[in-house]
């Protein structure tokens, strides 16, 4: 079944198209990973997803219901969450303040104090920050601040997650970890999209992955169908070989 | 001796007043931290309090029940000047930094408005509102029940406040607009209604304020601009967004006015406020208590 689908969706900034006429769509249950090089209107598709930017034209539909139009607080409330690429905790308040926002505000919309905080503590217990609960958030190391915006979009009860380069600036062995957490959100039945630059964890956890250069999406396919495709090594892979020698 | 006791009388004075100085920042505090709008009507809010509780007064209505009818309507008056016009000027700002100063442009409007269509309906003249004038002898002087009462309200709010921004759920979505509203919103806050409330908030402690002043000084359709400079000073001196920093800031200004008016020259009170605003500014501009 798919949970989102997206037709013909454009954005244009002044006369820069950063999405352009885009269809795509998320079945039920997978990781679908979103590649490309930078530029290439990733992050805008999030915003457009999340409605935190109005699309220019094209429709998009979650669970069958139209959400184009809609504020972000409501496409919140339906069911998808997202962590943001550079992190968007809220500074001013402890951890578990920050997860208990999502958790009152999310879905259901009408939740008792008491409900929250139970949330609130199971989300920050399933990211691996029970510990540090109380602890002011500029405390924490990049890493955990990244699982904080986890907890607090799991808090808010999402269907859909779309995360937001959650491994970059991440080392090695906290990727392995955030990949580990990736599965376990997926496993709990929540549909994902993420964008990562980090290779190897796009072609380790995810069921499909879709490419995107210059706001189009060039390719879409399993993770051995992209790593075959020539244009995609042509344009991104290859890019990315020779950046990193 | 006798003028030791006058020093101390001047300045237990002045604390029972500056407590009414800090609920009115508080409500400020509100506006321009979480709406971002230098709301240049809130003493317009404190004139309106203190005006419609001298009117009900008339009528029959005891000043201390008058805050349960003239803080709701405030209240509103405040949440439609956020839903409407401010929200309005935020749509249509050509980028986000050009907000703050269409929005005080706009505020001016908005307090000439209320100003004149206030002095149409209750003229110009001061009108004598005072009620619970009883002396209480202190140290030498005396001091007037109305004083302390309202200092009791004036705190008494204060701390529900606080407790609200810090425990009730609407508190928690108050404070995550104030620091980053698209994410905030993305998390499911209807930011819009979060800015409306806060803005009825400032006007509804305002409204309050200004049944504690009614209280104690005659009013006037023409004290509006004064305490919105009060406030203005009274939030920078204890920083934005703290409700025990604008207490203490309004407890010293408060002090200052009273010392002022008492050892020196009253029409030197305004000037002074400044000088230590300016002063303050160039020392400590995050206020008292505000946060760097």
């Amino acid at each position: 079944m798919r949970i989102l689908e997206g037709q013909g969706v454009t954005k244009y900034f002044g006369g820069l198209a950063a999405i352009s006429n885009v269809d795509f769509h998320v079945d039920q249950g997978e990781i679908l990973g979103l590649i490309g090089p930078n530029g290439a209107g990733k992050t805008t598709l999030f915003n457009l997803i999340s409605a935190a930017l109005p699309a220019s034209s094209g429709g998009m539909r979650f669970k069958g219901q139209k959400i184009s139009g809609l504020k972000p607080h409501r496409i919140c409330q339906m069911g998808i969450a997202r962590t943001f690429q550079e992190t968007k905790v809220f500074g001013n308040m402890p951890v578990i303040q920050n997860v208990l926002v999502g958790a009152f505000f999310g879905k259901p919309t009408h939740i008792s104090g008491a409900a929250a905080a139970n949330e609130a503590t199971q989300a920050l217990e399933f990211v691996g920050l029970s510990a540090t609960s109380a602890a002011p958030i500029k405390d924490l190391t990049l890493a955990q601040q990244k699982r904080v915006e986890v907890a607090r979009a799991l808090a808010t009860k999402p269907e859909l997650l779309l995360l937001d380069e959650l491994m970059a600036g991440l080392t090695p062995t906290e990727v392995g970890e955030a990949m580990e957490l990736v599965t376990r959100i997926r496993d709990k039945g929540i549909t994902i999209i993420m964008v990562e630059h980090v290779m190897k964890a796009i072609m380790g956890i995810s069921t499909r992955v879709m490419v995107l250069h210059h706001g189009e999406k060039i390719a879409e396919g399993t993770c051995n169908e992209i790593s075959c495709n020539k244009t995609v090594i042509d344009i991104y892979l290859g890019e990315e070989t020779h950046a990193a020698s | 001796m006798a003028e030791a006791e006058r020093l101390l009388g001047l300045i237990t004075i002045g604390i029972l007043a500056g407590g009414v100085y800090g609920l009115l920042a508080v409500g400020l505090s509100l506006q321009i931290g979480v709406c971002r709008v230098l709301n240049i009507t809130h003493g317009e809010f404190l004139m309106l309090g203190g005006i419609l509780t001298f009117t009900f007064s008339q009528l029959g209505i005891n000043p201390l029940l008058a805050p349960v009818i003239v803080g709701p309507i405030l209240f509103g008056l405040g949440f439609l000047l956020q839903a409407t016009l401010f929200r309005g000027v935020k749509a249509r700002v050509p980028s986000p930094s050009a907000f703050e100063g269409n929005a005080l442009l706009a505020a001016f409007g908005v307090m000439y408005v209320i100003q004149y269509l206030a002095r149409i309906r209750f003229g110009t003249q001061s009108l004598p509102s005072q009620y619970l004038t009883q002396p209480v002898p202190y140290v030498g002087i005396n001091l007037a029940v109305n004083l302390i009462v309202g200092f009791a309200i004036a705190a008494a709010l204060g701390i529900a406040v606080y407790l609200f921004l810090t425990r009730s759920r609407v508190g928690k979505a108050i404070r995550a607009t104030a620091e980053d509203p698209p994410t905030a919103e993305l998390m499911g806050v209807n930011t819009n209604t979060i800015l409306a409330v806060c803005f009825g908030l400032g006007g509804l402690l305002a409204a309050v304020a200004g049944t504690l002043v009614s209280m104690r000084t005659p009013v006037s359709t023409a004290m509006g601009f004064n305490n919105t400079v009060i406030a203005l000073i009274v939030v920078t001196l204890g920083g934005l967004g703290s409700v025990p920093g604008s207490f203490i800031a309004g407890i010293i200004i408060g002090i200052v006015s009273m010392l002022v008016a008492g050892l020196w020259e009253s029409v030197l009170i305004v000037p002074v406020y400044y000088a230590m605003l300016m002063v303050l500014l160039l020392v400590r501009p995050t206020g008292i208590l505000g946060k760097k």
